[in-house]
């Protein structure tokens, strides 16, 4: 029996099969002609039409679409403040609230996973409604903040003073036992006097020195405050949702190996927790930025559109396409479309790296020889 | 260092993972937890560590009662199952790692790592990270880790559990080597007895939260204080029967005894030798391996199960279907009343 008489019945079944599993060229072809078609016609069109339209009078309008009208700058100016401000508010509380529920078992810690979502399910515009509810004049705080609201300043700031002495009081208690003494030694003690005493202290400071005015009107809604509070509430799922996933998939046992070899939470947190953490938190930063900075609902509430004062970005496009600058509103928008381009990049370099439940990729030897 | 554990209980929910444990290591043993998944080993073994609180119940190292002590203050090696490398960091930044927190200068530390790298015999695997090595070289790797900082216990859990057969019984032996010549105290959890025998001094056998009985594997082996401890350690057969003058009659109808024989501890006879002994049918011979065993129904319907010599065996030539005399030569009776 010749070999040939051998490979050839295999290379029929082999063909047989792909034919088998296989749809008809047809139908293949035309899914994908149409898939391309649709995305073709509703992303890529309007996507190149932007820039197209941005760039119909040239680059010197461009320029000064972007930068020569105070209000378009005013504009990027406050995104470039509110977007990092509520990023970093998001990464310490998505931070602690996967750590909480990824580690720990506590009763209501399936309330808190089901809560983390809830921007996601309310509407942007009811999200906004509710801080003018809360803050706005005829809301709960109304009055108050407009007769006097700076006066809650000295005890926010103090609270916040307590909230890292404790902190730090955690972190930096000594590993060994036969060091702790004195202060560290009766650690509840040590910390209700010590947060009493930084409190009062706070508190004392700040009215003698007259940081915070008396009798004046703060501002949330229709404020930068209130843009703030809409963007943080809107965006914070972010963080959050994408680093629980991560850390149960990295599991606790690296972290109890450090503590075990004698590291304390601080040294665990920075040694193995955020190396562990780094690029699942820098996707959910990336993606939380993203939605952040084009947030249009929540802030179109509370914002009250004041030109020059509170319009981020995306209002400033809404409010230049209503006067019929579309040059400018196309400039505008064109900064968006480059960051969401950016930000798919970023998304689609990073989801290799990031450990998932399914498997735990190890670092394999290509990635580490120089 | 000796260690103490008096009285120790833990509930997870509803479920009692350690039901008044009362155990002693001493000073430069060798001991092996050993039951089946869910008997509480590895609980016992962590609040050893300080990686779980006990709900009551002491934990004493030499005199120190370290209770309360948090897992860094206790100065444990920690050998985790799936070996909870650090993967962003070299081998060497991992063996190295307990050191560094502990401010040792870093000549000191380089010097050590080398020292731990020799040891584990995998000298100029440094630079490596973790995913570059096999698992039996990343748990060795744990292993020096949990050695770097000159622990006062090792604690390993099931520290061979995810290797295979080859590497597994490499490692045991190495393991049992290495404590000869570090001798600091050590306390491993297996469910597998053969590891618990080859490698222990002493045997710990835990059921359900308790501990059934502390020996030399010899002893555990040999004199089973248990029910439990005769069943987990080996295939049985059991009758029912009652003790008369002595003897166990098996095949009673008042059956307040329950009576052991391992496949080997029974032998094979064509004639029943004036001895006492059994009429069984053979139904199934298996003559692969040292042992030949074989599957046989008795009088009375009940199937046990012999292992004879493969000389024995030869020299007997059975066949499938015959019917033989079976003699038990080591029984092990217990009262009924003693097996839940």
């Amino acid at each position: 029996m010749s070999t040939e008489a051998v490979v050839k019945p295999y290379a029929v079944a082999v063909m047989m099969r792909r034919h088998a599993q296989e749809d008809p060229a047809w139908v293949r072809w035309s899914l994908t002609l149409f898939a391309l078609g649709v995305v073709g016609l509703l992303v890529v069109v309007p996507v190149v039409n932007i820039f197209a339209e941005a760039l119909s009078e040239g680059l010197r309008a461009y320029w000064n679409n972007l930068f020569a009208d105070p209000d378009t700058r005013q504009s990027i100016f406050l995104t470039l403040t509110v977007v990092p401000i509520a990023l970093v508010a998001n990464i310490i509380f998505g931070l602690a609230a996967a750590w909480a529920i990824a580690r720990f078992n506590f009763p209501g810690r399936t309330l808190l996973t089901a809560l983390i979502d809830l921007p996601f399910s309310v509407s942007p515009v009811v999200a906004g409604l509710m801080f003018v509810l809360i803050f706005g004049l005829q809301g709960y705080f109304g009055p108050f903040l407009r007769r006097d609201g700076y006066s809650v300043m000295p005890y926010l700031i103090s609270i916040l003073g307590v909230a890292l002495f404790i902190l730090l009081f955690v972190l930096f208690r000594p590993t060994n036992r036969q060091r702790r003494q004195a202060f560290w030694k009766y650690p509840w003690l040590s910390v209700l006097v010590g947060s009493g005493a930084v409190f009062s202290l706070l508190l004392f400071a700040q009215q003698y020195f007259q940081v915070w005015p008396r009798n004046q009107s703060l501002k949330i809604i229709f404020a930068t405050p209130g843009l703030i509070l809409a963007t943080a509430f809107v965006t914070f799922p972010f963080v959050a949702r994408e680093l629980i996933p991560v850390m149960e998939a990295v599991g606790a046992d690296e972290e109890l190996a450090a503590v075990s070899l004698g590291a304390n939470g601080w040294q665990m947190f920075w040694h193995v927790t955020v190396p562990n953490i780094k690029w699942g938190l820098v996707y959910g930063v990336i993606l939380c930025n993203a939605r952040a900075i084009g947030e249009f609902g929540a802030v179109y509430v509370v914002s009250g559109h004041i030109a020059g004062k509170t319009d981020t970005m995306p209002l400033r496009i809404e409010k230049l396409f209503q006067e019929y600058n579309l040059p400018g509103s196309f400039a505008v928008a064109s900064l968006l479309t480059l960051v969401a381009i950016f930000t798919l990049i970023a998304k689609a370099k990073l989801e290799r790296k990031i450990p998932s439940t399914a498997t735990i990729p190890e670092p394999t030897i290509s990635e580490f020889q120089p | 260092m000796s260690i103490l554990i008096k009285d120790v209980s833990k509930k997870f929910g509803n479920f009692k993972a350690l039901d008044n444990v009362t155990l002693e290591v001493p000073d430069g043993d060798l001991l092996a937890l050993l039951g089946p998944s869910g008997s509480g080993k590895t609980t016992l073994l962590r609040i050893i560590a300080g990686l779980e609180v006990a709900d009551s119940g002491t934990v004493l190292y030499q005199d120190e009662d370290i209770t309360h002590h948090s897992a860094r203050d206790r100065k444990v090696g920690f050998v985790f199952q799936h070996y909870a490398l650090f993967r962003h960091m070299t081998v060497a930044e991992n063996i190295g790692y307990g050191l560094k927190v502990r401010k040792t200068p870093k000549a000191q530390i380089r010097e050590r790592v080398e020292e731990l790298l020799k040891l584990i015999r995998l000298d100029g695997f440094g630079t490596r990270y973790p995913g570059q090595l096999s698992g039996g070289q990343r748990q060795r790797v744990a292993l020096a880790r949990a050695l770097a900082a000159q622990p006062r216990v090792l604690l390993l859990d099931e520290p061979f559990g995810a290797l295979d057969a080859k590497v597994r019984q490499e490692l045991r032996q190495w393991l049992r080597r290495l404590h000869e010549d570090i001798h600091v105290t050590s306390i491993f959890v297996t469910h597998d007895q053969e590891e618990a025998f080859e490698v222990a001094d002493r045997v710990v056998v835990m059921n359900e939260g308790k501990i059934e009985q502390v020996g030399s594997p010899d002893d555990v082996y040999e004199h089973p204080a248990t029910p439990f401890v005769y069943k987990f350690l080996g295939n049985v057969n059991l009758f029912h029967g009652r003790i008369d003058n002595g003897k166990a009659y098996i095949n009673q109808s008042e059956t307040e005894h329950v009576v052991f024989v391992r496949p080997h501890l029974l032998d094979i006879d064509r004639a029943p030798n004036g001895g006492d002994h059994f009429r069984a049918k053979i139904k199934h011979i298996n003559s692969a391996g040292p042992l030949v065993k074989v599957e046989a129904i008795t009088e009375w319907g009940a199937l046990i199960r012999v292992e004879i010599p493969q000389d024995r065996f030869r020299s007997l030539h059975l066949l499938k279907d015959e019917t033989v005399f079976v003699i038990p030569r080591d029984v092990r009776v217990f009262e009924k009343r003693r097996i839940a």
